[in-house]
């Protein structure tokens, strides 16, 4: 069944913007702590969403909301309309497929074994069937196998496909995830810091994949802790700090919010290098002139968006924002945190707004 | 024994380091040392025509010249074998194929095989006969041409393995423990295989069938020969030889080639397994060894089972023989035996209906409360229900409890089954062969087997075997991946109980008798709770014929070691924790393991358990 | 039914034993996620440990000489043969496969249990137990046999030390902080691997202190002791809810009187006459095992487990 939806959402997909997951006052409370207070969130087709905030924020937690490891203590998730079920398992099948923060591969299965165990939930075959091993069994075996070895194809490790997985170095095993992830055919996946520990190669590799992903139709959501990374790649980011979603737009926006800045980088001594830190990286000459670093990091955005060509909704969140990087940046470059914080507090209300 | 024996499958492949060409022990160049172990492998072979001893009273009679008997036939298997590899390893024509994977780690296997077997029938003649001058001329030199060969083939030079140096400043115990590792570790890369397995010539199927064909009959007058075994030292010579020499064709890489061709053909290699097991009986002349190979037969089946819920799932099941006990009372008591209080007598094919269905509810009734829990409780669960079931069953005789199942003195004179007009209590005649009741339930307990074998394959290549392979190695990401844990691991516990019962029916009507004690947690008799995990551990969780060849030495060993007797489940008890600690992938190393050893083998096909004769 | 205050007190007394001995498997589970078959077996060690000390005093030691040193035996042994089980067999697969430890455990047991049947002169069959001289105590309608009379003095003991060693102690307190989470009190400079062996010894102490009651209760040690007696201790720290130390004791007491009502009362129901008495004791407190892991599987005091789970 979920099977035919997300098929038809591969081809709608340019057509109309559905929301595929739709998180409502999220709350979750561990006796008397509040990991998670009131987070709302969506993610929409064809979007690339990222979740950002600083060590124990409760992105963790928010996640295994969506996962069906918690059931949130107050709130709700919806996908695609529907109430998660309070399963992890449930989940999956509904529609939500992830991948782990520490890998968590089928070590002693063969890499193509570790994607058929993804296509568990679309495929039905029981015991007895694989008693029988009728033609039906046989047909959708090798109907999995062939999907299998289409994603491993996808994800460039069709030529290992009999290697155990925990002999795979590690951004292999990192891409094996997400394909076994893909297996379910999912309508929307959620990547757990994908490229933790990853090399700059490593990383871009991934950055690739996951648009690629997103082309494919399917909605991708990201914890991640390299800023950069989550600002080049994603169309919105949420800032979740103690429990709390402080911020959502798009990278600007949440690159030059001075509350994310704090809450991240705490110390303000700390604060300038480290904001400046991606586009110092991204045009090593430009470190003098403001308008230098704002156009480094539009061009960084703009292949990404030039990839994905129905970014409309995105592209209008852009469009405000786009001012932003530039108030920022020359602010950033005056060294003047005060200052900094000043010029985002004037852009936050309305993007606060926005979002 | 068996831990040695298993070396040359240790990845003991490190990087080499700087390229000392010396052996293992240093006296000898390699030159000189190749020629001293061909010599003294001949010189080996030559003795076992000589006497050993000048009395017959050492059992197999060695004193006859130019005519090996008993052991002097084992020593002379592996001195032939060593003479072979060495012939090869000088490049003799015609000999190349013995040693696809180099011939040094072989040879050193081989001399260590011959050594072990030539050198404890020599300690053995000596302290049975009172003392070494009851060796003859022959003994003598077959001592010292095994000895000489031995250290010869240790001379051999070898890829020394790089190794941590030892630290200086650690402390002293560290210190020796560093070194004792790195010495260990010499040893291991001394007897490893040289190189890679050579690929197989694509050879026709016919000779690959053929080939295959001769290995199985190869396995089958092992197996027949240790069966047969008729006095304690021949059988302990057996496992050395067995053990060292199965360890020498491993590390000739052999084992490998065969492999490759058992998985290429496997389907047809299993039948042929089959084949070879069901010859099993007409190699006997009475029904002796007929019985231990019913018995065998059922504790390797019962093993099997184990092995989808322990070696596939991940369950630990410690009261698994209670459900072979369910089936096999339920089937006693619906067999029209004149003890059972029902006093109907079904139809066989019913009563194992009966049997493994009883045990499939009873196997859900103790998996549905437990099996959404953490694993370790079902471990203590079933086995408290093992316990539970033996005193239910010895209570309900009628004076403490319900009359049911007649106490302790359980349920006897199950009639014989009678199939077709076929009775299987009566010996029959076939093609001048004539098979007696136990090789007659020979056959039947084979079918059974050859069902769980099927269903042991079949459910494990499939999206239900994968899902339950995937709760083992990662219970939560095995969730994530939308598989229904408990649904999953429920059907494991109850098809593995329900298999467990399949073969408790055939069970109550091989041994006439069903009663409370042949269903214990550990006892002297194998198949009980603990010796079926330990079949299974040992033999390999997770392959098919791991539990099948474990299950085969457990009951072997102790029924053939009648001196061992008492220290039996103590000795027992320590294999389990040395296992576990060196060799926790047991005899046959899952495929999932192996293809660790050989990344780039195409010849490996996927999810397929390796398919070996086993029984 | 005016017997029911001495079937009570009967089964807080049985209760109580298996308390002693489920503490053991309860503080190790809780530190290394590690259910340690080979309990029951360290606990028949320090009952032939205490049995030992009898046979080597000479004859006529009074027994009041003589139970302090038992108990001492009793303690030495089981604790030793815990250590070493920590250290060579279960240390080493620490962070391997989660069921290589459980087998490990199998084995030890049995190798426990048989090394004992065959090396222990005449422990073939079960060993008489020296006993304490005196009668029974009356107290109102309840009668306290001679040999209870250890463990209604030793039990409240041994959970006092515990508690105060629990709560009050720096060791106590480490070995909280590695069973909430190892890995951090491991950063926390709390030394894991001496919280385990300490774990260990523990259970091992407490244990032996149970075996000796044991032997003076049934006026018996016998190498099986250990196998029947350490499913229901574990069945007790599961009833307690496991990783709970004070849940182990209560979880023992609660299966002691359950077992010792259903054995004297189910013959009662009508319909199950013939299931009551002491051969169907041991069916009875599976079965509450079983309903207890149904009902509320984190066991009565167990929430901090299910938490973590």
């Amino acid at each position: 069944m979920t099977t035919t939806t997300t098929k038809a959402d591969a081809t709608a997909e340019p057509a109309a913007r559905e929301t595929v997951l739709d998180a409502r006052g999220v709350t979750m409370r561990f006796g008397g702590l509040t990991a998670v207070r009131d987070v709302n969130l969506t993610v929409n087709s064809g979007e690339i969403v990222g979740l950002i905030g600083p060590n124990g924020a409760g992105k963790t937690t928010f996640f295994n909301c969506l996962t069906g490891l918690y059931v949130p203590t107050e709130g709700e998730v919806r996908y695609k309309g529907q109430v998660l079920p309070p399963k992890s398992f449930k989940v999956t099948a509904a529609g939500i497929a992830r991948t782990f923060q520490n890998i968590r591969l089928f070590n002693n299965m063969t890499v193509l074994e570790n994607v058929l165990v993804g296509r568990h939930t679309r495929t039905k075959e029981g015991l007895w069937s694989a008693l029988l091993r009728g033609p039906g069994f046989k047909r959708a075996e090798a109907a999995s196998e062939k999907r299998a070895m289409e994603l491993l194809e996808f994800i460039g490790l069709a030529d290992k496909a009999q290697h155990l997985a925990k002999n795979l170095p590690y951004g292999e095993q990192r891409k094996l995830e997400i394909a076994r992830a893909l297996a379910s055919d999912p309508g929307l996946i959620l990547l757990d810091e994908p490229t933790a520990g990853m090399n700059p190669q490593e990383t871009r590799a991934a950055e690739e994949l996951i648009f690629a992903i997103r082309d494919m139709g399917i909605a991708v959501l990201v914890i991640e802790h390299d800023m950069r990374f989550i600002f080049n790649l994603c169309d919105r980011v949420a800032v979740l700090v103690q429990g709390q979603k402080l911020i959502e737009g798009d990278s600007q926006t949440v690159q030059s919010d001075e509350r994310v800045i704090a809450a991240y980088l705490g110390e303000p001594i700390d604060e300038t290098p480290k904001a400046a830190a991606p586009a110092e990286d991204a045009a090593p000459a430009a470190g003098d002139t403001t308008e230098d670093a704002a156009e480094t990091e539009a061009d960084a955005d703009a292949p990404a968006e030039d990839e994905a060509p129905a970014d409309d909704a995105p592209a209008e969140e852009g469009t405000p924002a786009d001012d932003a990087p530039a108030e920022d940046a020359s602010d950033a470059d005056d060294d003047t945190p005060a200052d900094a914080a000043d010029a985002a507090k004037d852009a936050a209300p309305g993007k606060e707004n926005d979002a | 024994m068996t831990t040695i024996s298993e070396n040359p499958q240790a990845p003991a492949a490190a990087a080499p380091a700087k390229t000392a060409d010396r052996g293992l022990i240093g006296l000898l160049p390699e030159r000189t040392a190749r020629a001293v172990v061909l010599a003294g492998a001949a010189l080996t072979v030559a003795s076992c025509f000589l006497s050993w001893t000048w009395t017959p009273r050492f059992p197999g009679d060695l004193t006859v010249y130019g005519y090996p008997a008993g052991l002097q036939l084992q020593v002379l298997v592996t001195g032939v074998l060593t003479v072979l590899f060495a012939l090869s390893s000088y490049g003799v024509k015609g000999l190349g194929w013995l040693t696809p994977a180099g011939a040094d780690g072989a040879i050193k296997f081989g001399a260590l095989a011959t050594f072990g077997t030539a050198w404890f029938t020599v300690a053995a003649i000596s302290v049975q006969l009172g003392g070494p001058v009851n060796l003859e001329p022959g003994g003598v030199v077959l001592a010292v041409a095994t000895l000489v060969t031995l250290l010869a083939a240790l001379d051999l030079p070898f890829k020394r393995p790089a190794v941590l140096p030892v630290d200086p400043e650690d402390t002293r115990w560290d210190q020796h423990k560093q070194s004792r590792r790195n010495r260990w570790t010499a040893v291991k890369a001394a007897f490893a295989a040289p190189h890679a397995v050579k690929k197989l010539p694509p050879l026709p199927s016919a000779v690959e069938i053929l080939i295959i064909a001769v290995v199985l009959g190869l396995a089958l007058s092992v197996f027949t020969y240790g069966i047969g075994t008729e006095y304690d030292e021949l059988f302990l010579g057996f496992l050395i030889t067995a053990g060292l020499g199965f360890a020498a064709i491993g590390a000739s890489g052999l084992l490998k080639q065969a492999t490759q061709l058992t998985s290429k053909h496997q389907n047809l290699s299993i039948a042929g397994a089959f084949i070879a097991a069901a010859l099993f009986p007409f190699t006997q002349t009475d029904d002796q060894y007929a019985t231990l190979g019913v018995y065998i037969l059922i504790f390797a089946t019962v093993a099997l089972g184990l092995n989808i819920v322990v070696g596939l799932a991940g369950l630990l099941d410690l009261g698994y023989v209670a459900f072979l006990g369910v089936g096999a009372y339920a089937a006693a008591l619906v067999s029209g035996a004149p003890t059972s209080p029902f006093g109907v007598h079904f139809p066989f094919w019913a009563a194992i209906l009966v049997g493994a269905a009883a045990s499939v509810v009873f196997g859900v009734l103790i998996g549905a409360p437990t099996l959404r829990l953490r694993g370790d409780y079902l471990a203590i669960v079933t086995l408290g229900f093992g316990e539970i079931f033996r005193i239910t069953v010895m209570n309900t005789d009628g004076t403490s409890g319900p009359d049911i199942t007649n106490g302790s003195n359980g349920i006897a004179s199950i009639p014989n089954l009678n199939l077709f007009g076929f009775d299987f209590g009566q010996p029959h005649t076939i093609a001048g062969f004539t098979i007696g009741r136990f090789a007659n339930y020979f056959f039947l307990m084979l079918l059974i087997t050859a069902v769980v074998v099927l269903v042991f394959r079949r459910s494990g290549d499939s999206r239900i075997g994968r899902a339950w392979v995937a709760i083992r190695e990662d219970e939560t990401a095995a969730l994530a991946m939308g598989i229904n844990g408990f649904r999953v691991k429920l059907i494991a516990f109850a098809l593995g109980a329900g298999l467990a019962g399949l073969a408790g029916t055939v069970q109550a009507h091989v041994t006439y008798t069903v009663t409370p004690e042949q269903y214990l947690f550990a006892g002297p008799i194998p198949p009980n709770s603990a010796f079926l995990l330990a079949a299974v551990v040992l033999g390999g969780m997770g392959t098919m014929s791991g539990p099948l060849v474990g299950a085969a030495l457990l009951f072997l060993i102790p029924n053939k070691l009648q001196f061992m007797g008492e220290y039996q489940l103590f000795a027992f008890g320590v294999a389990l924790v040395l296992i576990m600690r060196f060799r926790p992938e047991g005899i046959i190393a899952d495929k999932r393991r192996q293809l660790e050893f050989h990344e780039n083998d195409d010849t490996h096909e996927p999810a397929a358990t390796p398919a070996k004769a086993g029984a | 039914m005016n017997e029911l205050p001495q079937q009570l007190v009967n089964g807080l007394l049985l209760g109580s034993m298996y308390g002693l001995v489920a503490v053991g498997y309860t503080m190790v589970y809780g530190i290394v996620q590690l259910i340690n078959f080979a309990h029951g077996e360290i606990f028949m060690t320090g009952g032939f440990g205490a049995l030992t000390v009898w046979l080597i005093l000479p004859g006529g030691t009074s027994m009041w000489v003589a139970l302090p040193l038992m108990i001492i035996g009793a303690v030495i042994v089981a604790t030793t043969i815990a250590v070493g089980a920590e250290r060579f067999a279960y240390r080493p697969l620490r962070g391997g496969p989660r069921l290589a430890p459980l087998i490990t455990a199998i084995g030890l047991s049995l190798a426990l249990q048989y090394a004992v049947w065959v090396w222990y002169p005449e422990a073939k069959s079960a060993r008489t137990f020296p006993q304490i001289p005196g009668g029974p105590i009356e107290l109102g309608p309840v009668t306290i046999q001679t040999g209870d009379v250890f463990l209604v003095i030793a039990a409240p003991i041994c959970m006092a030390f515990l508690a105060f060693f629990v709560m009050r102690t720096r060791t106590g307190r480490g070995m909280q902080a590695t069973a909430q989470d190892p890995d951090t009190a491991k950063l926390m400079g709390v030394n894991t691997d001496r919280i385990i062996v300490i774990a260990f010894a523990l259970g091992a102490i407490f244990a032996a202190v149970g075996a000796v009651a044991y032997g003076l209760k049934y006026g018996v040690v016998d190498y099986k002791m250990g196998f029947l007696l350490g499913l229901k201790a574990f069945t007790a720290a599961v009833l307690g809810g496991i990783g709970n130390i004070y849940g182990a004791m209560i979880g023992g007491l609660v299966l002691g009187v359950a077992e010792t009502m259903a054995t004297a009362y189910v013959d009662q129901i009508p319909g199950m006459e013939q299931l009551g008495g002491q051969s169907w004791a041991n069916v009875w407190a599976f079965v509450l095992l079983i309903v207890v892991l149904l009902a509320r599987p984190q066991g009565l005091l167990g929430e901090r487990v299910a938490d973590r789970a």
